[in-house]
């Protein structure tokens, strides 16, 4: 059955746009100057003859000029005395920590060049968010202090410590107060030195505080359990998925972990059991976790409320303040259907929500106590400590120094000034404090506010450990001599409180050898071998909710009123962490600044997100500048039409605006945690704005519709009750090659091919990350994205398509016709070189650069190639790119291969391109020769999954799977054979070499 | 030169061989000539004549030890040391914790030519070298060549000052001659300028002559053109590239006479894309002792001293300092940097010989780029050579599935896709 249904990559295109009907006309992205050329007074201008030889003889004398360069004399510099475990051009691999989740860090001749999640890893077994690969580039960012500031002056170690002791002393004489301000700490070992240091100095109180708080559910807990803890969900064992606007796939506490569970109930091996879970999302912007729901349903803050109530009340509560949700009645009716599946998945089910507000969660707890999700799919007692934060003890805080108490403050990981909602407030009871001390590794917003600033090492150059969840145990080592003149925060504390061991290094290793290996039975050399211990999962106790919910109700009823006290004109401002730059920390890093925000595609910016009808009712358009105000606090920011935001909602991304980042992340949008709000003990995410037009636009850099499909077939879909009818369901018509213009190809060896699960598939562009930092792709900034140049290899296309009335919309006149794109559906698909058999760039370039090879690979030999681009233009999937610049010697990409210090991150093996030459994705080829040759070397045959593809070991899902065609056992052979695979554009008859497998949704009706 | 150099070397060689043969028959000598091959092989890696290395400096030892006890002492050190001997004691207390081998299978009389050897070679004054082995000659002869080579560009230089000279003298005693006879000076100027007009006068005749233009036109467009062409296909080739490293490491000695396999320093080659640089470490490994002493009057060898300056090493006290500098080599082979090129790929797998893009790398004193890295070079190799395939699994399906295509051709790397730009270009 070939499916007919209609695929838009944005909103352009859908409308068809003056703009977007001109560009996609054009064969080139800008117009080419062809016509001056060959107007008659470019032909008949007066002696063109002499002034060609002029120009001919200056190119040649200038080339000649050029080339007269003496050959460089290439110095090699051997070690004095090596080490024995490095090897000049073979990688080493250390065990390290990333944000709790146990990573290998590659490293090149003592570089940190790349990062692998560990397979050992209980949390993203092997897998790596965007993030994580990104933060490779932060180790050697230039934005970074060098050495120690104390009072506005470069100083030594020993006068900051001099300096910072004698205040200390002071202070603790004069009986003030001392505080260390942190985001969650769950290092065991920063505790213990911490501890030590409170022990020296009594007065001195450790509070943890994170931008994006998860107080909410910590204390919700509390009420109804007993227990202060955010727990472990488990997405794997839920087979009914109920989120309310928690974006569990993108940022929500342990998203790579959740990415993996929810992906191991929808991925190929699932389905081939007959099982897959079911996914509603209800929210009011577009998450991550939205698009990849089978069912989203917008709904307003305002309204989550209530609906929980109703849920509730549906799976046999009875709370006073239900009532029909009258401006949604979508969301009613979905409430009803979605209390039926629940209740007939007790115990399989999962209920969560992305509000930071206590009684809200409180009410989700008793909604999954219902449910009896409490020991099966909720762990309370193998708590999660990613995110223990307190919000009250936060402003508590605040308000002690306001009233000029503290007479010490520490900032660790943490940024007040920046990321406080009330900032302004903050800075001012902060110039009230006598000793401020911050080890920030740069001058960040707060630093600059601290007399003392004391660089903390980078994480890849530090000893340290982890204890993400109840059991797990991950060690930090450092892969590299600390860069600059930096110092451990922890050894910070051990010197000032003037500690037996003052080396941070023995402390951990005391701390491990003493409290931690005893109890696994493990030594410290096991440990940094395989980078973490785990005592295994407890045992789950069942839990009854005891808390008393009509108080809990009439909150949530309260706030609701609140929140839709403006009536229509009002405007619910949402506030969200989007998946590539998250709570603001990362801002400073190019590729993911340049990462495209899965959902809008948009880089370099934030936007207001608002949807479509409504803008128009509004009388917006994309791009215009609005202000958007809460209380006194306004920004101006473009607008975006997103189809899927609720009415009467915008919503605004966090972690833009930094002004002190550094070079790339600083005055990158505008900064929305001054929009924060502190309500009934927590800070929370939504609030009530006002929007006005600013007058003017701004063009956001946006890369999802710089080519059209042309309403090609290229997403390939089928629902559940299809699927299990004939697994065939949707993969179109399979097309025979009868006739061909071209020779088979022999592939006598092996033949390398790829197999890409759209069900796995979350969109979330850790592969991206991935790809560019082996590949030594570009970074081109906010400009040239808006050329259409962005240099990524992989890109991953997102597709939005419109149902009515449970029926997909199939015709282009009746989506003109849609009155509600709230319907909307989204596909993601990661688009890279196909490796086409009979590839069509390939017979246009003139000068055989790109060549097919005898293992199926489309080769690019950059040093043949001459630049005519006529292999972009005639590649049906638009994966070439082309370099307009030197962008490794050219001062307007100062971003990352520009510059001296962050091209200690390329790979050695990947030759960064030239002007002028065009680049697409190798199939890692690198890879390939190395995983072969090491085969070679050990006289054995290649197994399958020697050879692991960047994008393919990154990819927390596992969606993409690489490997030898040739061997029938091989994952990937298994993969493509596979019921569900089919190949993009198969019908022009380009045989590429990466299989797709249709997207699956589970929309079977209650 | 390096021919030049090798032929006076070998002549040099005969000589000292006929004349070791004349010394020869001496039964003091022989005994002498015994001790010195058993101080060569058992004693030099702690002991010199002269210095101290790891054990004392033996010049003199038969004068401070009777030659019973040195037999004892060498065929058994530390049992002596047990036993109480208050001589042996004391020393094992100077060279605290370094210990003496024992020497069990040293027999009283080896013992004897070994200790007769070091009091010859005690008694010779400082200044002179010993004349003797193969290898003592083969390394001196770099100075005699190039002091021959010297001498005789400059008796050719002389000579050519000696015409010089001879002429202007013959010249001058002309002109007088002609002064005598009353000739005037200025009349040979106007001669001169009549033999420049005679000149230009015969050019412009020339000139007309249209067959003669053509002809050197034809000349000249060849001869540019050749050495344009030449040129051209030959840029940024460079074969023969020797720069002057800043160590005077030779590989004739160490690969050649000595006979190290390439490996031992080179310990990428086998694992690695770079066969990498030995590090000074590994230099140490053998040049904590050998110092080339005997070649130097007794010091250290300059170039081997340059390895201790970089290490901030003190042979005397056996110590390294804290201020280590590394060596600049300068980079000999350079491969384009769109080239990937893997040591490991060649020289492990293939089996490929070091020598074969190298050259006869044990030969060369200094090296230098011996192949021209052209990708043409590259190619063509990979067209002629057979996959080193027996033995190695890896390839036995490949090859299976070959056979079946190509029915028992050679299977050389190309046909195994050793020739498609992604094997070096990505």
């Amino acid at each position: 059955m070939e499916s007919n249904k209609k695929y838009w990559k944005g909103l352009e295109e859908l409308h068809n746009t003056k703009d977007f009907a001109q560009n996609n006309k054009n064969e080139f992205a800008e117009p080419l100057p062809i016509e001056e050329v060959l107007n008659e007074a470019g032909l008949s201008t007066v002696a063109p003859r002499r002034d060609f030889l002029k120009a001919l003889g200056f190119g040649l004398g200038a080339v000649t000029l050029a080339a007269c360069q003496r050959v460089p004399v290439h110095k090699s510099i051997p070690y004095l005395i090596k080490p024995e475990e490095v090897v000049p051009g073979i990688p080493n691999y250390y065990s390290s920590t990333f944000n709790g989740h146990s990573v290998l860090v590659k490293t090149r001749e003592g570089r940190p060049i790349k990062l692998e999640g560990n397979p050992n890893c209980i949390l993203s077994k092997g897998g790596l968010d965007s993030k994580g690969q990104a933060s490779v580039l932060d180790l050697y960012d230039v934005s970074k202090l060098k050495n120690p500031i104390l009072n506005g002056k470069g100083a030594t170690w020993n006068q900051v410590d001099q300096w910072v002791k004698a205040e200390l002393n002071k202070v603790q004489s004069a009986g003030k107060k001392i505080r260390i301000v942190s985001s969650t700490v769950n290092s065991p070992s920063t505790k213990s030195v911490i501890a030590d240091f409170v022990a020296k100095y009594p007065n001195t109180k450790h509070i943890q505080a994170d931008p994006i708080s998860y107080t909410g559910i910590i204390k919700a807990n509390e009420n109804s359990f007993g227990r202060a803890v955010l727990p472990r969900y488990h997405f794997d064992k839920a087979d009914v998925i109920v989120s309310f606007a928690a974006d569990f796939l993108g940022t929500w506490i342990s998203h790579v972990e959740f990415n993996r569970d929810y992906a191991s109930n929808r991925n190929n091996a699932s389905l081939k059991n007959k099982k897959m879970s079911r996914h509603i999302q209800f929210e009011a912007g577009m998450s991550l976790t939205g698009t990849n729901a089978d069912t989203r349903i917008p709904l307003k803050p305002s309204e989550e409320g209530i609906a929980l109530i109703n849920l509730y009340n549906a799976l046999g509560g009875s709370l006073p303040g239900a009532k029909k949700i009258a401006s949604n009645p979508n969301a009613d009716k979905a409430i009803a259907l979605v209390a039926k599946e629940l209740s007939a998945a007790k115990g399989r089910s999962l209920v969560v929500c992305g509000s930071n507000d206590v009684s809200t969660q409180t009410l989700v707890n008793a909604i999954n106590s219902l449910l009896g999700n409490y020991s099966t799919t909720i762990d309370l007692d193998n708590p999660s400590y990613q995110y223990v934060g307190n919000d009250s003890e936060y402003v508590a805080f605040i308000n002690e120094m306001k009233r000029g108490e503290v007479g010490a403050v520490f900032f660790l990981n943490s940024n007040p000034a920046y990321d406080y909602f009330n900032a302004k407030d903050f800075s001012e009871a902060l110039s009230k404090v006598a000793l401020r001390v911050s080890f920030a590794d740069r001058e960040d917003e707060t630093a600059s506010l601290c007399q003392v600033v004391a660089p903390n090492h980078h994480y890849l150059e530090s000893w340290g450990d982890a204890n993400p969840v109840e059991g797990y145990y991950t060690i930090m080592q450092p892969t590299i001599n600390p860069v600059g003149n930096t110092r451990y925060a922890e050894e910070g504390f051990l010197i000032w409180s003037d500690a037996a061991v003052k080396s941070y290094y023995q402390y951990v290793k005391d701390n491990w050898s003493k409290n931690i290996l005893p109890k696994f039975g493990s030594t410290w050399k096991q440990l940094l071998q395989t980078g973490s211990v785990y005592s295994g999962q407890k045992k789950m106790n069942a839990y009854t909710f005891k808390h008393d919910l009509s108080v809990v109700a009439q909150t949530i009823v309260n706030r609701s009123q609140v929140l839709s006290s403006a009536g229509d004109s009002g405007l619910e401002l949402c506030l969200y962490e989007n998946t590539v730059i998250g709570d603001g920390k990362a801002a400073n890093n190019p590729w993911l600044q340049e990462l495209p925000d899965p959902v809008s595609k948009v880089t370099w910016d934030n936007f207001v997100a608002i949807a479509p009808k409504y803008a128009q009712k509004l009388g917006i358009k994309e791009f215009d500048l609005l202000t958007v105000k809460v209380g006194n606090n306004q920004v101006t920011l473009p607008a975006l039409l997103q189809p899927g935001q609720a009415m009467g909602t915008i919503a605004i991304a966090l972690g833009y605006g930094r002004t002190k980042a550094g070079k790339a992340g600083s005055g990158v949008g505008q900064n929305a945690y001054p929009f924060l709000s502190f309500n009934n003990g927590t800070i929370q995410a939504v609030s009530l704005a006002t929007l006005t037009k600013a007058g003017g636009s701004y063009e956001l850099a946006q890369t999802q519709t710089h080519y059209s499909i042309e309403g090609r077939n290229i997403i390939r879909e089928t629902t559940l009750k299809e699927y299990l009818k004939d697994p065939n369901a949707g993969t179109g018509r399979r097309f025979e090659n009868k006739v061909d213009l071209w020779k088979d190809y022999d592939r006598p060896g092996h033949s390398w091919v790829m197999a890409i699960d759209l069900n796995a598939c979350t969109g979330c562009g850790a592969c991206v990350v991935a790809c560019s930092a082996e590949n030594n792709v570009p970074v081109v900034g906010r400009d040239e994205v808006r050329r259409r140049r962005e240099m990524h290899w992989l890109r991953i296309d997102r597709y939005y398509s419109f149902e009515e009335d449970g029926k997909s919309v199939t015709e282009e006149n009746e989506i003109k016709r849609l009155d509600n794109m709230d319907n909307v559906s989204v596909v993601y698909q990661p688009m890279m070189c196909q490796h086409c058999d009979h590839a069509p760039c390939e017979t246009v370039c003139p000068v055989l650069a790109t060549v097919h090879s005898s293992e199926g690979l489309n080769q690019m030999a950059y040093n043949r190639c001459v630049g005519t681009r006529y292999c972009a233009n005639n590649c049906p999937y638009k994966v070439r790119r082309f370099n307009w610049f030197n962008y490794w010697n050219d001062s307007r990409f100062d971003n990352y291969l520009n510059n001296e210090f962050t091209q200690l991150a390329l790979n050695p093996d990947v030759t960064p391109r030239s002007r002028g030459v065009m680049e697409k994705c190798s199939m890692c080829v690198q890879r390939i020769q190395a995983g072969k040759l090491q085969a070679k070397i050990e006289k054995r045959p290649l197994k399958d999954g020697d050879i692991k593809m960047a994008c393919q070991q990154t990819c927390p899902t596992n969606a993409i799977i690489f490997g030898d065609g040739n061997d029938p056992n091989s994952e990937v052979s298994k993969a493509l054979k596979s019921e569900r695979t089919y190949y993009v554009l198969e019908e022009i008859s380009t045989r590429p070499g990466i299989g797709y497998q249709t997207k699956v949704r589970n929309t079977v009706e209650v | 030169m390096r021919s030049v150099s090798l032929f006076f070397g070998s002549v040099k060689r005969v000589f000292l061989v006929l004349s070791l043969f004349f010394v020869g028959g001496v039964s003091f000598a022989q005994s002498v000539s015994e001790g010195k091959a058993l101080f060569q092989s058992k004693c030099t890696s702690c002991h010199a004549v002269n210095r101290v290395v790891i054990g004392p400096a033996l010049k003199d030892v038969d004068q401070r030890h009777d030659e019973e006890w040195l037999i004892k002492w060498i065929q058994n050190s530390q049992k002596m040391i047990a036993s109480g001997d208050a001589k042996a004691v004391a020393l094992a207390n100077q060279y605290k914790p370094n210990v003496m081998t024992a020497f069990p299978e040293l027999t009283p009389e080896n013992v004897k030519s070994i200790v007769a050897y070091i009091k010859e070679e005690g008694n010779k004054p400082a200044t002179t070298n010993a004349a003797g082995a193969v290898d003592g000659a083969s390394s001196s002869n770099d100075e005699v060549s190039d002091f021959m080579l010297g001498g005789l560009i400059l008796v050719i230089v002389i000579a050519f000052l000696v015409i010089i000279i001879l002429n202007r003298v013959i010249k001058t005693f002309e002109r007088l001659l002609l002064q005598k006879q009353g000739v005037a000076l200025e009349e040979e100027v106007v001669n001169e300028t009549g033999k420049v007009q005679k000149l230009i006068a015969y050019l412009k005749l020339r000139a007309k002559n249209k067959k003669f233009i053509f002809f050197i036109v034809l000349g000249v467009v060849l001869v540019l053109g050749t050495v344009g062409w030449v040129g051209m296909w030959n840029t940024d080739v460079h074969t023969g590239y020797q720069p002057v490293q800043p160590i005077k490491f030779s590989h004739q000695l160490h690969a050649g006479v000595n006979k190290i396999d390439c490996q031992y320093c080179h310990t990428g080659a086998y694992k690695s894309k770079n066969a990498s640089i030995p590090s000074l470490n590994v230099c140490m490994n053998c040049h904590n002792y050998v110092q080339a002493t005997d070649k130097y009057n007794g010091e250290i060898s300059p170039e081997i001293k340059k390895i201790y300056r970089a290490l901030d090493y003190d042979p005397q006290t056996k110590k390294y300092g804290s201020s280590p500098k590394p060596i600049q080599w300068i980079r000999i082979h350079n491969l384009p940097d769109f080239a990937y090129f893997n040591h490991s790929q060649h020289v492990k797998v293939a089996g490929v010989k070091c020598q074969k893009c190298h050259g006869p790398i044990q030969n060369m004193e200094e090296v230098y780029q011996y192949s021209p890295l052209t990708m043409k070079w590259c190619i063509n190799c990979h067209r002629e050579t057979e996959v080193n395939y027996k033995g190695n699994a890896y390839y036995a399906s490949l090859i299976a599935a070959h056979e079946k295509l190509k029915k028992g051709e050679k299977i050389t790397a190309a046909v195994l896709g050793g020739t498609e730009c992604a094997k070096c270009h990505y």
